[in-house]
């Protein structure tokens, strides 16, 4: 059996991707890439099957080293890039070349690799443009949000997701793109989680938009399959918990309390700036307006997924 | 707004029947896990809001409803309808009949213009009744899963006309027809006779508010109390003779477009012709 690399693989994402693919006996051994040292995520990874390297993705060399070496040493087959940069308040070029420009260097070293074949990317549900006048349904095909005043945090996930989209067409590699519903786990980047962390949860007066929400093991599955299935194309991979915003809120127990959309922004703001918290109105504006829920019929049809397990 | 099950289970007992109630209790809907299906609607508001505007829908418009076989008991079809009487009054008394008379109960799923997701409530009210932004993914996701659409093809051009034009239909648009002819599904032409009249004097404020293309003024505060006439007409295939890919040939959408506007045209002659008085 083949092997392959995980980036961004200390994340609970990256961590369940990888008890999955093992599990479910995909692949023979794992590369684990992440940014700490070993001695700081030893205890995530205790298999013998799996193989931590601590690399900065940000740097190409680096980049070259993991690929040409571990990777070929290995016989690494598939490359599943879920590193991205998680937290919202953070912007600027360091950011963006963990987002973007590391995506894009790392499908151009796999497509003159020897072994790798093929090339998972984890996107987001966040990236579809949510307006009114947008279908609620969104399939693979729906707008991507590309609003020039979008934060920074919503353009590098489109733009990675674009990339590798764009390489469908010409690389030799087969290339995955699977779009997420949102996970409530910390340390996953989640908005929706870093929002619901407040005892109290604000919410625009007047709108309770429909949300999906997806649970970490049916994420997990969703790479497992993909990874199996003999498929090029994207993705989306929805969650099994589908419920208006103010029930989540309620079902994860905390005070809802609506008041008008524009003291939100504010508001929010405030709470970032006093507490470190990293929930930003200004993302969730227009998803906390509108229902934005993602068609997995593709991934039904074509990865057999469908999600089984709830997401709290 | 949460789904205040507490709030509506009270107005449910509160102004139905025991008829009406188990009527309403078995709604099929699609659940998306947690009550509500993936565009937000939920029974239990269907049934509170059924009882709500059940005293309007029986002793102040007293809607007599004419035809209502036409609707068939499952799968996909579009109720193509005049629009008329400067608040969507007409729509929400199809809703509450197609409710009232079709066993089991179907909810019709109302589809509105692009500004209704912006308003604060009541798109959210809406949407836990079924009714879904005017797009074209929407359509075409509710027609897949087989249900019932209420749609009127006129726009807001034909709620906002003038009283001197009162039943004289608005060009209808052509979607409707791309998306029956797509899917595969009948159309059933609806008159609302009645509604013309509730609001003979009124005006608009050319006045935007989220969205919305004009605000609808009356001197009359309440509408008056006509009677409403709903007919339904026999289903048309519009899709007959065609395939799904003709649903993008201007020709025969705009031709389908013409022959529902001209059934429903028929319908409200009709509708008018036997009706013997505004409040009768």
């Amino acid at each position: 059996m083949s092997a392959a690399l995980i980036t961004g693989a200390t994340t609970p994402v990256g961590v369940a991707i990888a008890k999955q693919l093992l599990s479910d006996r995909v692949f023979a051994h794992i590369i684990a890439v992440g940014a700490e040292p070993f001695s700081e995520v030893s205890a995530l990874f205790p298999s013998a099957s799996v193989t931590y390297l601590q690399a900065d993705l940000t740097h190409s060399r680096e980049l070259r080293n993991l690929l040409f070496e571990p990777a070929v040493t290995h016989r690494v087959t598939t490359v599943i890039h879920t590193a991205l940069h998680r937290s919202a308040q953070r912007s600027g070029q360091h950011v963006h070349q963990l987002n973007v420009e590391s995506t894009r260097e790392l499908l151009r070293i796999c497509e003159q690799h020897p072994t790798i074949r093929r090339f998972l990317l984890r996107s987001h549900s966040e990236i579809y443009r949510v307006r009114a006048v947008e279908p609620e349904i969104l399939d693979e095909r729906h707008p991507i949000d590309l609003s020039p005043d979008r934060p920074q945090w919503m353009r590098d996930r489109a733009e990675a997701d674009l990339i590798t989209c764009a390489a469908m067409a010409v690389s030799p590699l087969q290339i995955v793109v699977l779009r997420c519903a949102e996970c409530l786990v910390p340390d996953t980047g989640s908005q929706l989680f870093d929002y619901l962390c407040s005892q109290v949860c604000l919410q625009p007066l007047g709108f309770d938009p429909m949300l999906n929400v997806l649970s970490l093991p049916d994420l997990a599955r969703a790479f497992s399959l993909a990874a199996a299935a003999d498929q090029q194309g994207v993705f989306n991979i929805v969650g099994k918990d589908t419920l208006p915003l103010s029930t989540l809120i309620a079902d994860w127990g905390r005070l809802r309390i609506p008041i008008p959309s524009t003291l939100l922004g504010p508001l929010y703001w405030l709470r970032s700036k006093t507490t470190g918290t990293d929930f930003r109105y200004d993302l969730n504006r227009f998803r906390f307006h509108f229902s934005s829920i993602m068609d997995g019929t593709l991934a039904a049809q074509r990865l057999h997924y469908t999600p089984q397990v709830p997401a709290f | 707004m949460s789904s205040s099950p507490a709030l509506l289970r009270f107005l449910s007992h509160a102004l139905l029947d025991d008829k009406q109630r188990q009527h309403c209790s078995n709604l099929t809907y699609t659940d998306a896990g947690h009550g509500f299906d993936v565009f937000g609607l939920s029974p239990d508001w269907v049934q509170g809001m059924f009882a709500l505007f059940q005293p309007l829908y029986q002793h102040y418009f007293r809607v007599e409803s004419h035809g209502i076989e036409h609707i068939p008991k499952t799968g996909a079809a579009i109720l193509a309808a005049n629009h008329s009487g400067m608040l969507p009054i007409d729509g929400t008394m199809i809703y509450c009949d197609v409710l009232h008379n079709t066993h089991p109960a179907r909810i019709p799923r109302p589809v509105t213009d692009h500004f209704v997701p912006s308003l604060p409530l009541i798109s959210t009210l809406y949407a836990r009744c079924g009714t879904v932004g005017g797009s074209r993914g929407n359509v075409q996701a509710l027609l897949s899963r087989g249900e019932l659409l209420l749609i009127f093809p006129e726009g807001v051009p034909g709620i906002s006309k003038p009283f001197r034009e009162r039943y004289q239909l608005r060009p209808f648009r052509v979607g409707v027809i791309e998306m029956a002819v797509r899917h595969r599904v009948p159309i059933i032409p609806v008159a609302v006779i009645g509604a013309e009249e509730q609001f003979p004097l009124r005006t608009q404020v050319p006045l935007k508010l989220f969205g919305a293309p004009f605000l609808p003024i009356s001197p009359i505060p309440v509408p008056l109390p006509v009677r409403y006439h709903i007919h339904y007409g026999a289903p048309i295939p519009v899709y007959e003779g065609t395939s799904e890919a003709d649903a993008d040939n201007p020709q025969i959408t705009k031709a389908g477009a013409a022959r529902v506007q001209q059934a429903v045209q028929a319908l409200i002659e009709e509708g008018l012709r036997t009706r013997k008085g505004i409040f009768q």
